[in-house]
C-alpha cells in the first residue's frame, strides 16, 4: 500500500489525439508503436488502448507485407539503419 | 460495390515507360473485371525495406476503386500471373469509419495528382471572382444613380 508507483500512469497517445484510422502508408506515423527491431511494442510499454493496439497491429502488418516496415532485423542491419529508411 | 485500395510494387529493373505501361496493364485489370479507378497516386521509387526476388528497389503505385466483392478473386488472380510486379497489397474498406478514410485518402491523392492544375484553376477562379466583383462595383453606382434622380 505504501509502495509508490514505479513510472508515471500511461495514456493512450492515439486517444489523446482522437485517431480513428491508421494509415499504412505513413510509415513515420508507426514509429512509435515500432521497437528498434521493429517489433510491435507492447502495450504494457506505450500506454495504448486496446483499441487502438488493435489497430496498429494490423497497420503494421500490412505494412510489412508492403516492404514498407521490415520483418525482422539482422545484427548488421541494426547498427546501420535504426529508423534511417522510415520518412 | 465495395472499396479496395491496391498497393502495386513495380519491378525497378524497368525503364520508365515500362513501368507506365505495367501500370496501365495493372489498372486495367481492375476496370476489365467491373471495377471503378477513383483514385491512383505513384509513391515512385523507393528502397524496400527487405530484398523482394532480390530487388532492393521498387516502384511503388496505389490504385484507389471500389469493385463487387466477387470481382477481387479474379484481380488478385491476374496479379499473382503478372511478372512485372514483385508484390501486390489489396486492403478493404468495409466499415463506415473506414469507408470515410477512404474518401479522405481518395482526395487527397486527387488533389496530390493534379497540383498544378489545381493552381491554374484557381487562379482563373480568382480572376473571375475579381471581375465580379468589379462588375458589381460598376453596376452599383448606375443602380443608385437612377434612384438618386428619381428622389
Amino acid at each position: 500500500m505504501s509502495e509508490k508507483r514505479k513510472y508515471k500512469k500511461r495514456y493512450c497517445k492515439y486517444c489523446e489525439a482522437k485517431v480513428d484510422f491508421m494509415d499504412y502508408k505513413e510509415v513515420g506515423a508507426l514509429r512509435f508503436s515500432l521497437s528498434e527491431r521493429y517489433k510491435i511494442m507492447p502495450r504494457r510499454l506505450t500506454g495504448n488502448c486496446k483499441r487502438h493496439q488493435d489497430m496498429i497491429a494490423t497497420v503494421i502488418k500490412r505494412a510489412r507485407a508492403a516492404a514498407l516496415v521490415p520483418y525482422t532485423v539482422t545484427r548488421k542491419q541494426v547498427v546501420t539503419a535504426p529508423f534511417e529508411n522510415l520518412k | 460495390m465495395r472499396h479496395y485500395e491496391n498497393l502495386v510494387i513495380v519491378k525497378p529493373t524497368f525503364t520508365a515507360e515500362e513501368i507506365q505501361a505495367s501500370i496501365k496493364a495493372v489498372e486495367e485489370t481492375i476496370t476489365s473485371n467491373g471495377g471503378e479507378i477513383a483514385a491512383t497516386t505513384s509513391m515512385g521509387m523507393r528502397k524496400l525495406a527487405y530484398p523482394i526476388d532480390k530487388n532492393e528497389r521498387g516502384y511503388y503505385h496505389v490504385v484507389y476503386y471500389s469493385v463487387a466483392p466477387a470481382a477481387i478473386s479474379e484481380i488478385e488472380r491476374r496479379f499473382r500471373i503478372n511478372e512485372d510486379l514483385l508484390r501486390f497489397v489489396t486492403i478493404k474498406y468495409d466499415t463506415n469509419r473506414e469507408i470515410t478514410a477512404w474518401n479522405k485518402l481518395v482526395e487527397k491523392a486527387n488533389k496530390a495528382a493534379t497540383p498544378a492544375k489545381e493552381e491554374v484553376k484557381e487562379e482563373v477562379e480568382v480572376e473571375v471572382e475579381t471581375k465580379v466583383e468589379v462588375e458589381i462595383e460598376t453596376e452599383a453606382p448606375v443602380t443608385e444613380a437612377p434612384a438618386e434622380q428619381e428622389a
